[in-house]
């Protein structure tokens, strides 16, 4: 009897047990471990992926060149600065990269341009043929490349199609009542699109209108002397170029020559690291490492990952080199970036970058290092 | 397409002719077709490889949080560029399956409760200042890299079972999550050799490796168990959703899971003195699965700067998927 009693005490002691463990279980589903407070995984990234935004007005501001202006249905989109491009994904799947060409302010519209290639790789042919008023496309971005570095005076180079990253670039510096100089190169007048707009703001900028604007169509005058733009610039000009490979070829020529004290500045229509050489368009800076106490100098055609490593910390970790992984990302304490990842979200990059792909945008960083 | 770790020699040595390099690969995958149940019919199943997306997001960070510290202790360059491979290809891993936590929450089960203590596990109780400074945390550094060789035994161990588990076709599993189940399953095949070559590079000895596999097995039972246990309880397409151990060895009955009996075999093999995770597993099945995945192949990896990437990107994948595919069927 005294068995069976003990027996039983233990079988509802065992259920006891089991019950209070599966409410405890119940509740937390690992119990007894405490929970994150604020919880790393599942949450979801807001990484800048794509919007999709409507074609609101479809204008022909040139012969053989549509313009589109983009809005979307929640107001203000993200802020982009002269020279930034987005991707837009064509309804076919293809990516391409567009110059945003309109006003910077004009915060729920995204403008771009673009020139009928008919030869060519299917891109303008889609946007031409097939984006209408009311057509939805996929939009990621903006991305800057070919930020306008500060400087005193500018000389702008634009062949055809080449001027849209430029004509926000020209506007920005008429606003800021710097000099400028633009040469605008094209086939024929009735091909160069904004030539009203850019005769405007050279009337406004001061000086005699023809010493801003240069327009030079090829019909009519011949290619651009280009020797003649940059001999009569400023030396401490800053000089952006934009349009066909022939015209960023011969400017890279001059340029190499007697190099501009703001810097050649080149942005390719065909952007991508086999079309580009690696030291085209890049400059060089310098980054401090506040811990460790040292500052590296990253060149041209270098990283700054690859620069830490050769300079000062040989086993910073890091994988990918594409930016993608994450694993490099550092703490960014001074200095403006110009992140070239995909990975970032906006939150981070205010303070961080992957140091395998992302560049200092003008002057120089310090790393938390 | 530049693929600047490609262009690195591959490390090789004498002894091991078989060596790939590693290299981390972007993917994409887009959830938003994939349904609650997607084996159809098999909540169960789901759910008990459901419990990957709740503990490799926090598992795989701890990996490469880890590993970034192992790195200056390597005086070995092939390791040292194979651990280098390895933390990408892990830092991708965890943010693949960390995207999927949100779709399941959009489908009404929200897994914040458990990744929550996940979280914890890994960033706090597994983390760096669990033991103080000096030859304490050295030791406990030690000790975490020889649980992760542990955890890769079995990682490797899963990859290779889910590369060849036709069951899991035959049922109509979603195709995306059979594609990330296989493209990561592949890495894990690739590189199953990185963990035990660092352990036994920094230290090897063969009390640890036991002690950390006893911990990292009891450990996966536990998180395991408690994790189908959750999502069956809290599935909202089941009315009365009960974990069972019958289930887990019908699973295997029908090919849609490991068996039982492969599992316990695992276990002699990790321990025994001449282990080598090199004899393990069909590397040749997992590089012909990696050149046709569609998750790790649709996007070109230079997205960022490649004007032409889809179409450039398309035709690789189809050049990618010939090449590989008689491969792929003498491997199956």
């Amino acid at each position: 009897m005294r068995r069976l009693l003990t027996v039983a005490a233990a079988a509802g002691a065992a259920i006891l047990v089991k019950r209070a463990l599966g409410r405890r279980v119940e509740r937390s589903p690992l119990w007894p471990m405490p929970a994150l407070p604020e919880p790393v995984s599942g949450v979801e990234r807001e990484a800048p992926r794509g919007f999709v935004l409507g074609v609101a007005e479809r204008t022909t501001p040139a012969e053989g060149v549509v313009m589109l202006r983009l809005t979307g249905d929640r107001g203000a989109l993200p802020d982009w600065e002269p020279g930034a491009h987005i991707d837009v994904v064509l309804p076919s799947g293809l990516v391409r990269q567009y110059s945003l060409c309109g006003d910077p302010a004009e915060a729920d519209t995204y403008t771009i341009a673009t020139r009928l290639v008919p030869d060519g790789r299917g891109g303008s042919k889609e946007v031409h043929e097939q984006l209408y008023e009311a057509t939805e496309v996929e939009v990621r971005g903006p991305r800057n490349r070919f930020p306008l570095v500060d400087a005193p005076a500018y000389l702008f180079l634009a062949g055809g199609i080449g001027i849209t990253p430029l004509l926000p670039m020209v506007r920005a510096a008429a606003a800021a009542g710097l000099p400028w100089r633009l040469v605008y190169g094209g086939r024929s007048r009735a091909t160069m699109p904004f030539l009203p707009e850019l005769a405007a703001l050279a009337a406004s900028s001061g000086g005699p209108a023809d010493e801003r604007l240069l327009v030079v169509p090829e019909d009519e005058a011949g290619l651009p002397d280009l020797a003649a733009a940059l001999a009569g610039t400023p030396r401490d000009a800053a000089v952006y170029c934009c349009g066909p490979d022939p015209l960023m070829d011969a400017v890279g020529e001059l340029c190499a020559e007697r190099p501009p004290g703001g810097g050649l500045h080149l942005e390719r229509f065909s952007p991508g690291p086999a079309a580009r050489p690696a030291a085209a368009g890049e400059t060089s800076f310098e980054v401090e490492l506040r811990r460790t106490g040292r500052t590296v100098q990253v060149g041209a055609d270098t990283t700054v990952l690859a620069a830490i490593r050769a300079q000062a910390l040989p086993n910073l970790p890091y994988s990918c080199e594409q930016g993608f992984c994450g694993t490099c990302q550092q703490t960014v304490l001074a200095g403006e970036i110009d992140h070239r990842d995909e990975l970032l979200t906006d939150g981070e990059r205010g303070d961080s970058m992957l140091i395998c792909v992302s560049r200092a945008r003008g002057g120089n960083l310090v790393l938390d290092l | 397409m530049s693929n600047k770790a490609a262009e690195k020699p591959a490390p090789a040595t004498a002894e091991d002719t078989t060596r790939v390099e590693l290299r981390a690969r972007d993917v994409s995958f887009d959830w938003s077709a994939t349904p609650l149940h997607w084996i159809p019919g098999d909540p169960s199943t789901t759910h008990t490889i459901n419990v990957l997306h709740l503990l490799l997001p926090a598992g795989e960070r701890w990996f490469v949080h880890v590993y970034k510290q192992a790195l200056p202790l390597i005086r070995d360059e092939s390791l040292r560029a194979d651990v280098i491979g390895f933390i990408g290809q892990e830092a991708v891993h965890s943010r693949a399956h960390d995207d999927v936590l949100p779709r399941l929450r959009a489908l009404g089960l929200d897994p914040t409760p458990y990744t929550a203590q996940v979280d914890w596990m890994f960033e706090k109780l597994l983390g760096d200042r669990t033991f103080p400074p000096g030859r304490a945390r050295r030791w406990w550094l030690l000790e975490r890299v020889a649980l992760i060789a542990a955890i890769e035994h079995y990682t490797a161990f899963l990859g290779d079972w889910v590369l060849g588990a036709e069951a899991l076709d035959r049922r109509g599993a979603d195709p995306v999550m059979l594609d990330l189940l296989r493209w990561h399953g592949a890495e894990e095949v690739e590189h199953r050799s990185v963990a035990f070559d660092l352990f036994t590079h920094l230290d090897g000895d063969y009390r640890r490796r036991a002690r950390t596999w006893a911990v990292a097995f009891g450990a996966l039972v536990f998180l395991w168990q408690r994790g189908v246990r959750f999502f069956m309880e809290n599935d909202p397409l089941l009315d009365d959703g009960r974990a069972s151990v019958r289930e887990f060895v019908r699973g295997g009955r029908q090919g849609v899971l490991p068996t039982t009996g492969a599992i316990l075999r695992s276990i002699p093999g990790y321990l025994g003195r001449g282990y080598h995770p090199s004899k393990e597993g069909d590397l040749a099945r997992a590089v012909a699965y990696l050149a046709s995945s569609p998750g790790a192949n649709g996007r070109a990896p230079d997205r960022a700067t490649a004007t032409d990437a889809v179409r450039t990107d398309a035709t690789d994948t189809a050049a990618a998927r010939t090449a590989a595919a008689p491969n792929h069927r003498k491997g199956v």
